[in-house]
């Protein structure tokens, strides 16, 4: 009796936990799936009006993968070499450090990384308001999380595995290809994807310093500013009166979440991997 | 600079082409002088000198944490905090030829805890050669040394099987394997015979009379009967320190220090 009351206390809360992400997605999709439709992917972005209120996302979901795509390949070979660091040249206490930092940089809030690069890389670098900028800043916000994925990755594989390794007298780079890799590239790919995901989501920081609303449809270079879904969300939902534009931005939720949930279902499903 | 070193380079137990003039008999095969060790403060080992001769067997006993498998771990540079002295056939293996991966294969490290790579039981005992002796290894040559390590009968019907197949005891067998396919020119053993049957065992331990006509071989081992079987030089260790090293039989019958008879007293005590 007393086991059953505990379990239904016990369901009872776990329920919002279940049901409000599954009405938040069932809503977003009742609402932007039937604003979907071929021409607001794929059509020509000249169809824009003089508003800026392009029925074309094409340019926006570019912008969101170019944005992610470079913050990831500027952040994963820090996050790399750092783990590499931590794993084989750290003394205890730069490894400490390292992890204390990496910690404290998580906490920080995403929009107080957008304001260092406002003024760093956009004023006094004068790289502008610019797809590089955003890549930037997006990178850091991204980094302490690879990073601290991947020590963990690499701690949990037995330190007895890693010291037969020595003994038989494999190099560092040995160990790294032949011990390290073949246990930890799941999760290393698990922690990339996760990444990939938060790089896709973020936008206080990009909203100011990367993104404009309209009028680029494919950037010129790492100096143009970009359109980007997460932005383009913003903006929208702030024409509330316009009818048409709410619909855009409901559209744009949509792909948003089926990118960002398509990288987080590949991610467990390597989690999967890892475990057998 | 790089000459020099190549001039002072120890005798390659394999190589055919003999070196008489860096060879004298009595070189011994390991000399270690006033190695002390710190880990995290702590104090592990202090001032350990000893040397083993350059072939034969030779007994590391001590009561646990005294600090053997760490003076292991130090011969074999996995620890290389240390202060001291160390020499294996005359050189100093800080300053070893070919570096410190170079001197982990010549020094053969079994450690207690076996640890297998998730591939197959052939593929684990060629684990240690570079990419081309891997491919160009032959199945006699892994019989061979699968036979040394007394595994081969288990074995043979299931190489390309995962290692991970295998008990704890064949684990630590294919450890010893692993360690030979390397040829070294010693070899260092931590317990290697603490999960075997009595048969195999036996089978170990010949092994390592055989191979101790042509190397060191340093094991250590809870087992006072077998320390008595496999006789040779017996070196006992206590907190970290080296208390008494000497014949095996003078050690057994007539221990000189008093920690080295407490620690005899409770081991006849064991046996019943
Ligand atoms: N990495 C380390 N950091 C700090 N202390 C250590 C470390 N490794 C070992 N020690 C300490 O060193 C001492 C000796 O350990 P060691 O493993 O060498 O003992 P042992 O003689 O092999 O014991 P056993 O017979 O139980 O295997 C122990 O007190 C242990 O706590
Ligand atoms: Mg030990």
């Amino acid at each position: 009796m007393n086991e059953r009351r505990a379990k239904t206390f016990v369901i009872i809360l776990a329920l919002p936990a279940l049901l409000l992400p599954a009405a938040c997605l069932l809503y977003i999709l009742f609402k932007g799936v039937p604003a979907l439709d071929w021409a607001m992917l794929f059509g020509s972005s000249e169809a824009a009006d003089a508003f800026g209120s392009v029925t074309t996302l094409w340019p926006q979901i570019a912008g969101s993968l170019l944005l992610m795509l470079g913050a990831c390949l500027l952040a994963a070979p820090v996050a790399l070499g750092g783990t590499l660091f931590y794993a084989l040249t750290a003394s205890a206490r730069q490894r400490q450090g390292l992890l204390g930092m990496m910690h404290l940089l998580v906490g920080i809030p995403p929009i107080v990384y957008g304001l260092c690069g406002l003024i760093v890389l956009v004023h006094l670098l004068h790289w502008g308001i610019s797809l590089l900028t955003g890549m930037v800043i997006l990178a850091v916000i991204i980094l302490p999380m690879l990073l601290l994925n991947s020590v963990n990755a690499i701690a949990r594989i037995p330190s007895e595995k890693t010291e037969a390794a020595r003994a038989l007298g494999l190099s560092h780079g040995q160990l790294i290809r032949r011990v390290w890799l073949p246990a930890a590239w799941p999760a290393l790919i698990t922690g990339l994807l996760l990444g990939m995901a938060r790089a896709l989501s973020e936008t206080a920081p990009i909203l100011f310093t990367a993104t404009v609303f309209s009028g680029v449809a494919w950037p010129d270079s790492l100096f143009s500013p970009v359109t980007s879904l997460q932005t383009h969300i913003f903006y929208l939902a702030q024409e509330g009166a316009n009818a048409q534009s709410v619909d855009i931005a409901w559209a744009s939720a949509v792909i948003l979440v089926a990118l960002v949930t398509a990288l987080s279902f590949s991610a467990s499903a390597l989690r999967k991997v890892r475990m057998h | 600079m790089n000459t020099q070193k190549k001039a002072a380079s120890p005798p390659d137990m394999r190589s055919t082409v003999p070196q008489p003039a860096i060879k004298p008999e009595r070189e011994p095969g390991l000399k270690v002088s006033g190695l002390s060790l710190e880990l995290g403060d702590a104090p592990i080992l202090r001032d350990i000198s000893f040397s083993l001769p350059d072939r034969g067997i030779s007994i590391l006993i001590g009561p646990s944490g005294a600090g053997k498998s760490t003076l292991l771990r130090c011969l074999n540079l996995l620890h290389q905090s240390w202060q001291g002295d160390l020499r294996i056939m005359g050189q100093d293996v800080r300053a070893w030829t070919g570096g410190e991966d170079a001197l982990r294969r010549t020094v053969g490290l079994i450690a207690q805890k076996p640890a297998l790579f998730p591939c197959s039981i052939a593929q684990n005992v060629v684990f240690g050669l570079g990419k081309k002796a891997r491919k160009q290894v032959s199945g006699e040559r892994i019989e061979q040394v699968l036979r040394q390590a007394a595994l081969w009968d288990e074995v043979k019907g299931r190489l390309s099987e995962a290692a991970s197949t295998l008990s704890v005891g064949q684990q630590q067998r294919l450890c010893i394997a692993r360690a030979l396919a390397l040829e070294p020119a010693m070899l260092l053993l931590d317990e290697p015979t603490a999960s075997l049957d009595p048969r195999s065992k036996q089978c170990i331990e010949t092994s390592l009379r055989q191979m101790a006509e042509q190397m060191p071989v340093l094991c250590v081992t809870h087992d006072i009967e077998q320390a008595k079987r496999l006789g040779g030089q017996i070196i006992f260790m206590c907190d970290g320190r080296l208390i008494e090293s000497g014949d095996s039989d003078d050690f057994f019958t007539r221990p000189e220090r008093i920690e080295s008879r407490e620690f005899l007293r409770w081991s006849v005590c064991d046996c019943g």
